[in-house]
């Protein structure tokens, strides 16, 4: 037996463990970067221990984790095996692309060259090196949200990422591709796998617009079964009338944890709007604070989750209304194609001076299988009283007359249910900014339903 | 080519078809009239293989073949469609794509090549301009947002390409405005065909006056009571039902 205060140790231990093993350096010599690492090793020792007490991963089996020792070196580098990158392209799709392997900005493999005037775009260690006033100041240096555990974790460790930023008015003519390819390179036997940290810092001026495309792939090339904890931190500021299309498609390895916690601040009519995809993970989980500084800014959250046997996908949605006149909508669908857990838990708030405020929720799930788990938590905050708020939440399963409809006209049960899933998810999909990335998930979510076509001896569904 | 012998069909505990027989030869029109409720919809359901049906007894052979032991697609790739009263909308499934899908899965079960998607496109535009359905709904998601009549075109539409051998229409004149119903019987009519069978089931003497069928039968409480040829039509818009079930009872 495992007590509550022998679990809480471990968990103490299992974040010590990391803090020492890193080898990132502590760049003494950038006082404010120095001062943000501290705080945040300080903030991992004296923060409570995460667990199902707590509202926030209740639902999550977050214990699971501190069972897993992790690799937080990376003297992998020194050696780095560079995949052939045509592997994991989408086809004729022009995008200004950068590739991290394991976390680190794979240079060769990147093209970034032709980037049009006012835009700054490059790997995270690199800017901290050439450019490092620039760097620290499109940090958002007045939230370091160190109290979150993972987010202190980053702070404390992260090494390299991305960051892009665009000048007053600067429109990007074409995408910027992200490509995160992770495995476990842990040389050591001791530990199960390796802890990748990134950091994603996106900055647009007024009036700038970019289109950002994040890919987390499972990149070692050889099945599914590579264990490592991929711990990603985004900040995102949309000065006035700045606006982002951020597109994520997570597709980590079956026995990897990911773990996305961004931080979205908009001002005065901006937008952000974004489309989640999630496929793969042990375990994957994506948290969203979005903070409205200034009046009448939009945000749009849209997701797709797929889940299968032994997978729990995890989305946190947390949108504070905190001035006037501001949009929010979310929309996330779940298909439950194998006996694994989904969670939903999405709050909006909207604060007293936050007057006109125009939030809505949806979160559906269909379930295939029988065994599947779903946890969906929709909590609406009010304390303004001219709003318009409204939240849904369904679980269902394949309705029976569409399938029946389907058969009669002659096709086959699998591809009966099939269909009804694309059409389920073309909601979410045809919201994707680019219609190649609509493809590449359209694809994505037959692949995976394939995968466990009844017919082709996978388990009962109905 | 459908023989329909002592059917007796339960729903949901309920005994609705009560022993019906019904026999239909290559060439032929039924039209199946009655009043609400008498089983119509059952029986055109328990053809096309609807779960949710206890077949207590009898039998239905297609072409000798047991049918009630198929699955609903495998009736269709032997050639059975039913045109749905009530046809169900498909969110997100584009409707082009879904008759594509539709025919190819057919032709494949059949051994035949799929049409390619040029072939596809000029049949549907074609069948689509003779049934004067907007093309426009080609492109929507399958009868989401359509109206009655234009669903009830959509299932004719359906039954054009995929040129069955058994043709089941549920009530496709009810919601039919004049025009639409002279157009939709056009449709019906140019599928008539010496190899090819239609049932209609419908309230209404009028789409027999543009579909001729050869015989009519009147289905209440779940047998078919009467049957006789066109004339009967006639008779039951006159008379109604009731003389029918008063006889049937004596
Ligand atoms: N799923 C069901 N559960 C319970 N009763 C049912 C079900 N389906 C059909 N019934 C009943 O079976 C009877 C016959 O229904 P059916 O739809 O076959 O009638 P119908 O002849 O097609 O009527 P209409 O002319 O109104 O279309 C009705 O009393 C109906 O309520
Ligand atoms: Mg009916």
């Amino acid at each position: 037996m495992t007590t509550a205060q022998q679990r809480q140790q471990q968990q103490r231990d299992w974040f010590q463990q990391l803090l020492t093993r890193s080898d990132v350096s502590p760049d003494s010599n950038m006082a404010w970067l120095y001062r943000l690492r501290d705080d945040a090793k300080r903030a991992i020792k004296t923060l409570p221990t995460l667990g199902s007490k707590q509202e926030a991963w209740r639902y999550n089996r977050v214990n699971d984790i501190f069972d897993i020792n992790f690799d937080s070196s990376s003297d992998f580098d020194n050696d780095i095996i560079e995949p052939d990158i045509n592997d994991y392209l989408l086809p004729a799709f022009d995008s200004y692309r950068l590739v991290f392997i394991n976390g680190h900005c794979a240079t060769k493999l990147s093209d970034i060259k032709q980037l049009p005037e006012g835009v700054t775009l490059g790997s995270v260690k690199a800017g901290l090196r050439s450019m490092p006033e620039k760097m620290i100041h499109w940090f958002d240096r007045n939230h370091q949200h160190n109290e979150y555990m993972f987010t202190a974790l980053n702070n404390a460790l992260f090494n390299d990422g991305v960051y892009l930023h665009l000048d007053r008015s600067v429109h990007l003519d074409r995408p910027v591709e992200v490509i995160y390819l992770n495995n476990n390179h842990s040389q050591s036997a001791q530990y199960a796998g390796s802890m990748i940290q990134t950091r994603t810092i996106i900055s647009l001026d007024v009036g700038a617009s970019a289109t950002l495309v994040e890919r987390f792939i499972n990149g070692s090339g050889t099945g599914n079964n590579e264990t490592y904890f991929y711990n990603n931190v985004s900040e995102i500021s949309l000065a006035d009338d700045a606006e982002l299309n951020h597109c994520r498609v997570q597709d980590e390895s079956r026995q990897a944890y990911h773990l996305s916690s961004l931080y979205v601040t908009q001002k005065k009519h901006s937008a952000y709007h974004s489309s989640n995809l999630a496929f793969g993970g042990a375990w994957a989980r994506t948290e969203y604070k979005v903070d409205f500084r200034a009046e009448a800014a939009i945000c749009d959250l849209n997701g797709l989750y797929a889940v299968d046997n032994q997978q729990l996908i995890d989305f946190h949605l947390d949108v504070q209304h905190r001035a006037e006149s501001c949009r929010s909508r979310e929309h996330f669908k779940g298909i439950l194609y194998g006996k694994g857990r989904a969670v939903f838990d999405g709050r909006i708030l909207v604060d007293k001076q936050a007057q006109f405020s125009d939030a809505a929720l949806i979160n559906d799930n269909l379930l295939l299988v029988a065994d599947a788990e779903i946890d969906t938590k929709p909590q609406l905050e009010i304390y303004a009283d001219n709003v318009k708020c409204s939240h849904g939440t369904t679980v269902g399963k394949l309705d029976q007359q569409q399938m029946f409809y389907l058969r009669s006209r002659g096709i086959a049960e699998n591809e009966a249910r099939k269909i009804l899933c694309q059409g389920y998810a073309a909601e979410i999909i045809d919201d994707i900014a680019l219609p190649e990335l609509q493809k590449h998930v359209a694809e994505k979510l037959m692949h995976a339903l394939n995968k466990n076509d009844p017919g082709a001896g996978g388990h009962d569904g109905y | 080519m459908l023989t329909i012998k002592d059917l007796i069909v339960k729903v949901e505990n309920k005994q609705i078809l009560n022993g019906l027989n019904l026999n239909v030869r290559p060439g032929e029109v039924h039209a199946i009239m009655g009043p609400n409720g008498s089983g119509k919809s059952t029986l055109s359901h328990v053809l096309a293989g609807r779960e949710g049906y206890e077949v207590i007894e009898g039998r239905v052979l297609l072409n000798g073949e047991n049918l009630l032991e198929l699955t609903p697609e495998q009736r269709a790739h032997k050639g059975v469609f039913l045109a749905m009263q009530y046809p169900v909308e498909l969110p997100g499934v584009n409707n082009m794509i879904f008759m594509r899908e539709s025919i190819n899965a057919i032709r494949r079960a059949r051994n035949e090549d799929a049409l390619d998607a040029i072939e596809f496109l000029q049949q549907v535009r074609e069948k689509a301009k003779l049934l004067q359905l907007d093309e426009k709904l080609l492109k929507r998601n399958v009868n989401v947002g359509f109206s009655g009549g234009e669903k009830k075109r959509n299932e004719i539409l359906q039954m054009a390409m995929l040129e069955p051998q058994l043709a089941i229409l549920d009530e496709t004149d009810s919601g039919l405005d004049i025009d639409a119903l002279r157009i939709i019987a056009q449709g019906v009519n140019s599928l008539r065909d010496p190899e090819r069978a239609i049932i209609l089931v419908t309230h209404y003497q009028r789409l027999l006056e543009y579909i001729q069928p050869d015989f009519v039968h009147v289905l209440v409480n779940g047998r078919i009571v009467r049957s006789g040829d066109k004339a009967l039509a006639l008779e039951l818009e006159q008379k109604g039902y009731n003389w029918i079930i008063e006889e049937d009872a004596a």
